[in-house]
């Protein structure tokens, strides 16, 4: 019904944007490195280290009766949590040495460094309890991580994302030639920079959800690369005399509607999420849509660019098109 | 591709119905079920039924240190000479993961028979537990003149940890979990660390407050002349004694060397004393008790005090000598702490101090609140999905959305099948991939079109539709499964629940979508044999 109303054949020159999608794209890279250097990333717990709390806001227990009762300054809000609660949130750091206490105290250096998140969290904790008698259930999350994890966790994020580029590079490189590894593989990197660049820009928080977000975008943004890449090299085989640009055009017309239904399905999945799946899941999903959107326009107009840029030759491999299992009937 | 063999029909029916019967716990209760039946649904994860996560290190220089604390008394040993000569006398320093004796006495030509020390030494360097019959545990080695330098080689110390991390795990089930019913998960991961995983528990403080004590319970003799004690205060402590105080006891000068220490306890347990007041009572092993009864034969009237990691917890006087080896520790307990105590004296001592790097608690009201916006979120999302692929593509579209539904079904038995973990970000990897995977029915359906087009036969355009499709569904997944497998490799908790459901959604919809909505529709076009498809 609905692709009733889409023409029959699209006959769209996206090539001939090419200029202009690079020039974006330089554009946004740029200011993505600007912001990231200038501003960096607001780092959640997990990778920042030091306490984030959630409390169940009452008539007691509010924004400025838990400032009172945490014993020095903390990063103290209100907000509406999960299933539209409303909470308080608290983040801190470490507390002064001197309201830890004298067992705190008499540790050595190297166990104080990775103790005092810890042992502060005991005292927010204690605090909160004798001062607005707050119960176990009152504390809705309490999350203390210490600096050890904290780098490690930063650092295995890290790996994670560079090894699934990697990984994914050899992937194409197999299965198609080196110049669609390249584009793919810049598409990708591209669209992690710039995702990064909007993490900062807004700096909204920056945690493990959002670094399995990237990968799912690196996913993503490559399947979509995929689809594009296996029709440019079916209308090559078809039309061997044709310009490599026009094949790439005709390709991105004959998917042209597939990339948008699936974006547009995929997108309507994720402001579900968005909107109703509370805030621990909003961050995760704002990345995912960003990168539903960026990923769509890379594999367009970087990937399919680099390709086109860099010449295709299809001659040297002859594999078939079926990875792995032809037997599928 | 439009075949469909008996045998492939009654895979697909298999496997759907496989899907309904694991995914069924988690919509029916099936306690009454008949028996081959799966009564347990998918796993929640701490995120949605709230609990306590807490990541533990034992440090390798604690666990090494600690060992070679224990072989300066062989070494000790060792070096006391037994015949008519002078026995050499030496200092053992531990530093890190070395230790250096110093010789302090000549022998009667005036060198330091370090040659001799060394001999000596290895005498009492046997081989490790779990290691070679036959090997040394330490490197020991002339340092100077009067110095013997003892290190431990890289295998010893691998050994050291792995036997060190091993006890730790078990001493901390026996505290967090002394009856063995909790649903606690303790995990080991690489050579030092450890992860506890518990559901339902609200307070991190009290898990920390048990796993945090070393547990070394000793019996000591007291001298409580106050004079002695005076003393020591003022910080001359007789030799051979320690100050040690207590809550109840106040300060107290106790022996050095424990008269009963934690390997002659068989178990503790928490009771009650005459007034109903919680007290811990414990039975020593025979070896303990046999102990017991002999120093408390010998020490009539003193008093005797019972030690919990350097503090006093309790110091009767001994008014008799005690048989049996059944002994209770009363004072100003509450059941919780004397239950714990109990458990901790019962479980022995760690090989190292445990250090808390990370540590989680999620309330069991946000676990439920994030069940239900996570299921508000799926169903709308899997509403308009639905919907969109129904006003998009029509009878096909209908096709998709039945094998959507049969996706979800498989996605949650294979949840349930496999034990994989879900956590709120696997929620959003659900709603992700059922969003994702009408991308293969997309692609399938485009190709149709395009075949019908340009003016193939219903059948011709279907039967190309998915050959052409296959590779490029197989490519564009096989990538997304790749991202997938990182992911829940580098991943630790709730993202690894998300890498799991991603994975297992990939695998499902590419089922579900390129086999179950093929059969569909080749089964209609054979029911009803239509000239054209709209698309």
């Amino acid at each position: 019904m609905l692709m009733k109303f889409w023409p029959k054949e699209t006959h769209l020159n996206f090539m001939s944007l090419r200029m202009a999608g690079l020039v974006l794209s330089i554009a946004l890279l740029t200011a993505s490195a600007f912001f990231l250097i200038t501003r960096g990333l607001n780092f959640g717990v997990d990778f920042a280290g030091g306490t984030a709390m959630e409390l169940n806001a009452t008539e007691t227990v509010n924004e400025s009766t838990v400032r009172a009762a945490i014993p020095f300054s903390a990063d103290v809000n209100a907000a509406v949590g999960t299933d539209a609660r409303h909470i308080v949130v608290v983040k801190f750091g470490e507390a002064p040495e001197g309201l830890l206490g004298e067992e705190f105290q008499a540790l050595t250096a190297e166990e104080k460094v990775e103790r005092a998140s810890g042992a502060t969290n005991e005292l927010v904790v204690r605090s909160l309890k004798e001062k607005l008698a707050i119960t176990d259930d009152q504390i809705l999350r309490n999350d203390s991580v210490g600096p050890k994890v904290s780098q490690e966790l930063f650092r295995d994020g890290i790996t994670a994302l560079v090894v699934a580029l990697v990984l994914m590079l050899a992937y194409i490189w197999y299965r198609f030639e080196w110049q669609f590894s390249i584009g793919a593989v810049a598409a990708l990197a591209h669209d992690v920079i710039i995702t990064l660049g909007v993490f900062s820009f807004l700096q909204l928080e920056f945690n493990l959800t959002t670094i399995a977000a990237l990968l799912t975008i690196i996913g993503y943004s490559m399947n979509d690369t995929v689809v594009v890449f296996d029709r440019v090299r079916e209308e090559k085989r078809k039309y061997k005399k044709m310009p490599d640009r026009q094949v790439i055009d005709l390709a991105l017309n004959s998917t042209l509607s597939r990339t948008l239904l699936t974006s547009g399905t995929t997108l309507i999945a994720l402001l579900a999420i968005f909107f109703l799946g509370g805030p621990v899941l909003r961050g995760m999903s704002f990345a995912l849509i960003w990168g539903i959107v960026i990923g769509t326009y890379s594999s367009i107009f970087i990937a399919s660019s680099i390709v086109l840029s860099l010449g295709m030759d299809l001659t040297q491999k002859t594999v078939d098109d079926t990875p792995g299992f032809q037997g599928v009937e | 591709m439009l075949q469909f063999p008996f045998w492939k029909v009654a895979l697909i029916v298999i496997t759907l119905i496989w899907g309904v019967v694991m995914a069924l716990p988690n919509v029916v209760n099936m306690s009454g079920a008949p028996g081959f039946l799966p009564k347990e649904g998918v796993n929640l994860g701490l995120d949605l039924r709230g609990g306590v996560y807490l990541e533990m290190e034992i440090r390798p220089d604690d666990v090494i240190g600690g060992r070679l604390e224990v072989f300066a008394r062989d070494v000790r040993g060792a070096l006391a000479r037994t015949d008519s000569a002078d026995p050499v006398a030496h200092l053992a320093e531990v530093n890190g993961r070395s230790m250096t004796i110093k010789l302090t006495r000549a022998d009667g030509a005036g060198n330091f028979p370090v040659e001799d020390a060394v001999a000596r030494i290895n005498k009492v360097n046997g081989p490790l537990e779990g290691g070679l019959a036959g090997g040394k545990t330490y490197d020991v080695a002339r340092a100077g003149p009067d110095a013997v330098l003892i290190t431990v080689p890289e295998n010893s110390e691998n050994l050291m940890m792995a036997d060190a991390l091993a006890k730790t795990e078990t001493i901390v089930r026996r505290r967090v979990d002394p009856d063995g019913v909790a649903e606690i998960a303790i995990t080991p991961s690489g050579t030092s660390r450890m992860v506890l995983e518990a559901p339902g528990e609200p307070d991190p403080e009290r898990l920390k407050s048990l796993l945090s004590r070393d547990g070394r319970m000793t019996f000591n003799i007291v001298d409580d002349s106050p004079s002695s004690i005076a003393a020591a205060q003022a910080g001359v402590v007789k030799p051979g004694y320690r100050l040690l105080s207590g809550p109840t006891t106040g300060d107290l000068l106790v022996r050095s060397i424990p008269e009963i220490v934690g390997s002659d306890i068989a178990n503790a347990s928490q009771g009650n004393d005459e007034a109903n007041r919680p007290q811990i009572n414990f039975r020593l092993n025979s070896n303990g008790a046999r102990k017991f009864f002999e120093t408390t034969r010998a020490n009539t009237n003193k008093r005797f005090a019972i030690v919990l990691d350097d503090v006093i917890m309790s110091a009767p006087n001994i008014n008799e000598p005690i048989a049996g080896g059944n002994v209770r520790i009363t004072g100003d307990f509450t059941m919780e702490e004397a239950q714990d105590l109990a458990a901790i004296i019962s479980a022995g001592e760690m090989p190292a101090k445990l250090q808390f790097l990370d540590q989680r608690t999620v309330s069991a009201t946000l676990g439920r609140d994030s069940i239900n916006a996570g299921i508000q979120a799926s169903i709308i999302g899997i509403l308009l999905v639905a919907g969109f692929m129904v006003v998009a593509y029509n009878l096909l579209g209908i096709f998709a959305v039945i094998s959507l539904a049969a996706n979800v079904i498989l996605i949650f038995g294979g949840l349930s099948g496999l034990g994989a973990t879900l956590t709120l970000p696997g929620i959003a990897g659900i709603i992700l991939t059922i969003g994702m995977a009408v991308d293969a029915n997309v692609l399938v359906f485009e190709r149709i079109r395009e075949e019908q087009q340009s003016g193939r036969s219903l059948l011709t355009a279907v039967q190309a539709g998915y050959e052409r499709a296959l590779s490029t569904i197989l490519d564009a997944n096989i990538t997304t499964l790749i991202a997938a497998a990182i992911l829940y490799l580098l991943g630790s908790g709730p993202v690894k629940g998300f890498a799991a459901t991603l994975a297992i959604g990939i695998v499902t919809s590419v089922f579900t979508a390129f086999v179950v909505t093929r059969w569909l529709t080749v089964m209609w076009i054979k029911a009803f044999r239509p000239k054209k498809l709209s698309v």
